[in-house]
């Protein structure tokens, strides 16, 4: 089933007078279940993509839908509901809110559900955060804030707040960039183990290793789709 | 019930999110603060010395004598509550007009008199200048004055005009120390009169002080000045609700001794007070008003600081933008912070200043200048309102961030 579907989407910057195709004229789709890395060089708009995927951008051109439900008409509230109910997210620099305890940094995407017609108990957010934290192997550092844990650390903190809602759809954008090779190991070892259970990820990397791991491969060039490629 | 209980988590959680951030930056938060407090305390302050003065001039009044009514020769043309100019009078005021009030008036205590100068009063060597009322035997329970020692003079010393003197404590001291003045004799001017009474030491009354004074029968008065008419009258009005009758009756007689003219002023105590304390609100509203101008100032060090606390914390926004926050809870989580800056203001502002007026008035106990209530709500609510309103923009600002920018912010 088609989970993700892209059609004909470019994304355009003016700088200047100058015209810049971040994204021109692409077309992808993804379906539930799938691991995806999207790579490709510097520039080649693989992270416009993602953010276009992910709700925090829109396309200039073409048409991004969500469960074949058209996208572009969606309003700023609904955009909000979907990236909290439906979608997860993991950045390079981890996003982490600074004052904030590895648990209520896990509980936040809880604390809008209230927004969008689902409020939690503040005990059942704390119990669900405490559970996100075990899947990631964070239990003993719940009460910790963010710079008293290492990247690595920081980096699981982050996921455990993007499937928190349990997501259909995890986002992660070079989600090792900021890492030592065991730690994004670690990392992407979660990310299959999610994959396993039924959640559909799609990872930005530039890294080949990495991307090596998803089981299917888009790779990004002046802004088009240069090669699909799937893991036999 | 869902969602009543979802507005409940979020409600908790903005306050708890507002209060963490201003706890984080305890310094900044109260130089923020500051600001504003000066205000709202300026505000409460101003509005209370007002009050208090006003307090001070309503006591003052009773002090001297409740339902006082003075009668003054002359009539302004313009309305007044505080008598005519001194000297216009066309015709004189008399001893027989006292007479005559007393006669027939009814809704009066007591009437007498009254003329004034000043003297030298001497004693052996001792020399000193004071005021002399020239009254009659009724005058003290007019201006509710007390005997010390000896007694007033009586109807019979008043209308022989017998040289007879009563004293302020401040006079007697200086003239006689420790000794006992009754009996004694004294000279006014030139005259020798006899001690008969002291005061008790009364103090000020309205920048009078009467333990300063000495009082002595009209007909020696008019005699010791040189005069054939009285200064003015000074009547007691029986009851408080028959003021008004009392000041009637009196320009009635007044009038009918005068072939129909008023050329005459009746005031009472009410009426000059009435006038004054219009004034005292009038200076009270303007100096809250003017203090009030410094709580706009302390809205604005809120928004200075709302506005910085945006930008600082751009890439927050974005990150609860991208979990799922909506714009509008944005707007409610900086402006639930503006309004705890402002309430931590107006708190601090109304609490800090009450207490100073209350110590105030324990240090001086007959200026009565305690926070009224009408003041402290008001200027409580006002800071409330300025910093939300001056927190508005900020938190509009920071809900209308781009969250993919935001997120990229550095």
């Amino acid at each position: 089933m088609t989970l993700l579907s892209v059609e004909r989407v470019s994304k355009i910057f003016t700088r200047g007078d100058e015209e810049i195709f971040a994204l021109r004229d692409l077309s992808v789709q993804i379906d539930a279940g799938e691991f995806v890395a999207i790579t490709g060089a510097s520039g080649s708009g693989k992270s416009t993509l993602l953010y276009i995927l992910g709700l925090l951008d829109r396309p200039t051109l073409g048409r991004y839908s969500l469960h074949e439900d058209p996208t572009e008409h969606l309003n700023d509230d609904a955009r909000a509901k979907l990236r909290n109910t439906f979608m997860g997210f993991v950045f390079q620099s981890f996003h982490l809110l600074p004052r904030a305890s590895a648990l209520r940094n896990v509980m936040m995407p809880m604390v809008y559900a209230a927004s969008h017609g689902n409020a939690i108990s503040e005990i059942e957010q704390r119990r669900r955060a405490q559970e996100a934290l075990r899947v990631v192997g964070l239990s003993d550092r719940q009460d910790h804030l963010p710079n008293q844990l290492s990247g690595g650390q920081r980096q699981r903190v982050a996921i455990a707040r993007a499937l928190v809602n349990s997501p259909r759809v995890l986002f992660a954008d070079e989600p090792t960039g900021n890492l030592d090779s065991k730690s994004g190991r670690e990392v992407l070892a979660i990310f299959e183990a999610l994959n396993a259970q039924g959640t559909t990820v799609v990872m930005v990397t530039h890294d080949p290793s990495i991307a090596e791991r998803a089981r299917r491969r888009l790779t990004l060039g002046d802004g088009t789709l240069i090669g699909d490629s799937r893991a036999v | 019930m869902v969602h009543l209980s979802g507005i409940a988590v979020q409600s908790r959680e903005t306050v708890r999110l507002s209060l963490e951030s201003l706890l984080a930056r305890k310094l900044r938060t109260a130089l923020t603060v500051l600001g504003m407090v000066i205000g709202v305390g300026a505000v409460v302050l101003l509005v209370s010395v007002g009050q208090g003065a006003k307090n001070y001039v309503s006591k003052e009044f009773e002090s001297l004598g409740a339902n006082l009514i003075v009668v003054q020769p002359g009539k302004s043309d313009k309305k007044t509550h505080m008598g005519p100019p001194v000297g216009a009078a066309q015709r004189k005021m008399t001893s027989a007009d006292v007479a005559a009030i007393e006669k027939k008036a009814l809704n009066l205590e007591a009437v007498s008199g009254l003329i004034l100068g000043t003297v030298s009063v001497r004693h052996a060597e001792s020399i000193s200048n004071i005021t002399v009322f020239g009254t009659n035997e009724q005058f003290p329970s007019i201006l509710t004055i007390v005997i010390g020692r000896g007694e007033y003079f009586s109807r019979e010393e008043d209308e022989y005009g017998r040289r007879v003197v009563v004293l302020g404590s401040n006079v007697v001291e200086e003239l006689f120390g420790d000794e006992d003045p009754i009996g004694r004799s004294v000279k006014l001017n030139e005259s020798e009169y006899k001690i008969i009474g002291v005061l008790a030491p009364m103090g000020d009354k309205l920048g009078l002080n009467f333990d300063e004074l000495g009082f002595i029968p009209t007909q020696a008065a008019l005699k010791l000045f040189n005069e054939d008419k009285l200064f003015g009258i000074r009547a007691k009005a029986s009851s408080r609700v028959g003021i008004d009758d009392a000041v009637a009756e009196i320009t009635e007689i007044l009038k009918e001794r005068r072939d129909g003219e008023e050329d005459f002023t009746v005031i009472t105590q009410v009426s000059m007070m009435e006038s004054l304390n219009t004034i005292l609100s009038m200076l009270t509203y303007v100096l809250g008003a003017i203090a009030a101008i410094s709580m706009l100032v302390g809205g604005i060090g809120i928004m200075n600081i709302m506005w910085v606390s945006v930008v600082e914390r751009t890439q927050e926004i974005g990150i609860r933008r991208a979990v799922g926050a909506r714009r509008r809870d944005i707007l409610w989580q900086f402006l639930a912070e503006a309004a705890g800056l402002a309430l931590l203001s107006g708190g601090v502002g109304v609490g800090g200043s009450v207490v100073i007026t209350y110590i105030l008035h324990y240090v001086f106990p007959s200026f009565d200048m305690r926070a009224p209530l009408w003041i402290v709500v008001p200027a409580f609510c006002l800071a409330l309102v300025v910093g939300v309103v001056f927190g508005v923009v900020p938190a509009w600002r920071a809900s209308r961030v781009e969250t993919l920018e935001a997120l990229r912010f550095e």
